[in-house]
């Protein structure tokens, strides 16, 4: 079936991917003007990596999930390789979180390397349809390969981050004049950080949108994503504080990020969720008028 | 995966063009030969039944395009005798269940009505086509799934309970193969477990 495609949301994000690798060849280019980048890439790389490789394992313990088997959830894992069918992919692995915070994540390198992880609250608060509706948005993130992307996209921002915080250390000592081309690669790098860090915010919300559009295909049900969303949301704001600052570090990961006052919309890594519901409700529009 | 599947999934469009990629239902008659080998080589019989599974979505129009469905089949139970019924099962999926005695009748039919979702230009929701296959002797229950996703068949032995014979499910993959065109990745070989202890896949 054909609904409608978002060309203005595909447009946007070429745009903001174009930007981002633009900053990152001008950064490099003026890098390898005043330092010897070769060791910090080496070690950068090998971060990056190995944050590639474990950052799924990392994301579980921090939230203190672990991967459930499927005599323990039979109904979840039903749903989930039925969606994953629908979706074409390998069935992801199934964790469970033991938390009333409503939320889901999905983390792993490639699709066959994937792990679908829900929270208990999650499963209380949602009923079946609403429920589908989550995991599929996860799913969709596990099919465009969104943890790959994000990574890839975050990795010389990360460099750049890295050597404003601790380039000094290079750059003093023997050497006068290598001192000075720090101070300069300090300054760009911090310009290079803070744009970066827009764009990749920028694309991160991007990235959302796209999930939930193909989430929604998934299952075939906007309206019942956009009710969980609003669900979730709704319970989101009467869950106590300490709760939500231990996990803010998992927001990238989250089908709806944890609220924070002093974060601005610009620097957020998912769209507003009344923006969300009312472009599943477009999209249930399309598929009634197509 | 090739360059431009990478560049679809850079630019988050795989999971919504994957979920609505048209299948293509004539791979559905691979299975006429199938049943003749099931028996002649190894003592499966068909069970006089077969199933499409469909997920809906959300829409007057995909009511209408069931409908649709409905009345073809109807017709075609007049022609064949082959009778239909409509089920929807615990995760919500729907199913159209289809009985006869001549396994050509069953494999003509889930075409029809497969086809006549693609036409209505809803192929995509199709998930799946089940043939039921049983072996007399010890009772020993096989199907072949077909996978609209995948475009492939791929076997399915439910043992009762949450189990599968997965030494059978070898077997028939070792001897269809090539008759039939069986999924390679064993990954995508998903489980379809009925809703009560001993039924078929859409009970």
């Amino acid at each position: 079936m054909e609904w409608k495609s978002d060309w203005g949301l595909r447009g946007r994000m070429v745009l903001t991917m174009f930007l981002l690798f633009a900053l990152y060849i001008v950064f490099i280019a003026i890098l390898s003007q005043y330092m010897g980048l070769f060791g910090v890439v080496v070690v950068m790389g090998l971060f990056s990596l190995g944050q590639f490789f474990f950052s799924d394992r990392l994301a579980l313990y921090s939230m203190g999930a672990s991967k459930v088997e499927e005599d323990e959830y039979p109904r979840l894992h039903a749903m989930v390789g039925r969606l994953s069918q629908q979706a074409d992919l390998p069935k992801p692995t199934v964790a469970v979180a033991d938390t009333r915070v409503p939320n889901a994540f999905a983390t792993g390198r490639s699709p066959s390397n994937s792990t679908v992880c829900v929270t208990e609250g999650l499963l209380q608060t949602l009923d079946e349809e609403e429920l589908e509706g989550v995991l599929a948005h996860e799913l969709a993130h596990v099919k465009n390969r969104d943890v790959m992307v994000m990574t890839i996209a975050s990795f010389l921002s990360t460099i750049a981050f890295l050597i404003v915080r601790w380039g000094w250390l290079f750059g003093g000592g023997r050497n006068r004049q290598g001192g000075g081309g720090m101070i300069v690669a300090i300054l760009v790098s911090l310009v290079v950080w803070i744009v970066s860090f827009v764009l990749i915010r920028t694309l991160s919300r991007y990235r959302e949108y796209s999930a939930d559009r193909g989430g929604a295909a998934i299952t075939g049900k906007p309206t019942a994503l956009a009710s969980a969303l609003l669900t979730i949301s709704g319970r989101m704001d009467r869950v106590p504080k300490e709760d939500l600052r231990e996990q803010s570090e998992m927001n990238a990961f989250f089908v709806i990020p944890i609220r924070s006052d002093f974060v601005g919309r610009i620097f957020s890594t998912h769209p507003p969720t009344e923006k969300r519901v009312e472009r599943l409700r477009e999209m249930a529009a399309e598929m009634e008028r197509r | 995966m090739g360059l431009f599947d990478s560049i679809r999934s850079a630019f988050g469009l795989s999971a919504e063009a994957d979920a609505t990629r048209d299948a293509d239902p004539e791979d559905l008659f691979g299975m006429s030969t199938a049943y003749l080998t099931m028996e002649a080589d190894l003592d499966f019989v068909p069970v006089g039944a077969a199933a499409l599974c469909f997920s809906s979505v959300d829409s007057t129009d995909f009511a209408a395009a069931v409908d649709e469905v409905e009345t073809i089949l109807r017709a075609g139970e007049e022609d064949t005798g082959t009778v239909f019924r409509r089920h929807e099962d615990d995760h919500g999926y729907h199913w159209v269940v289809l009985e006869d005695g001549d396994p050509e009748d069953l494999v003509t039919s889930v075409h029809f009505a497969a086809d006549t979702f693609v036409e209505e230009g809803y192929g995509s929701r199709l998930l799946a086509a089940a043939f039921g296959f049983e072996r007399p002797r010890d009772g020993a229950r096989a199907y072949w799934i077909y996978s609209f996703r995948r475009g492939a068949y791929y076997p399915f032995a439910p043992t009762g309970g949450h189990e599968r014979d997965n030494r059978l499910e070898f077997k028939l993959q070792s001897v269809l193969d090539g008759e039939l065109d069986v999924e390679g990745d064993e990954s995508y070989w998903y489980p379809l477990w009925p809703d009560g202890s001993d039924g078929h896949p859409w009970e």
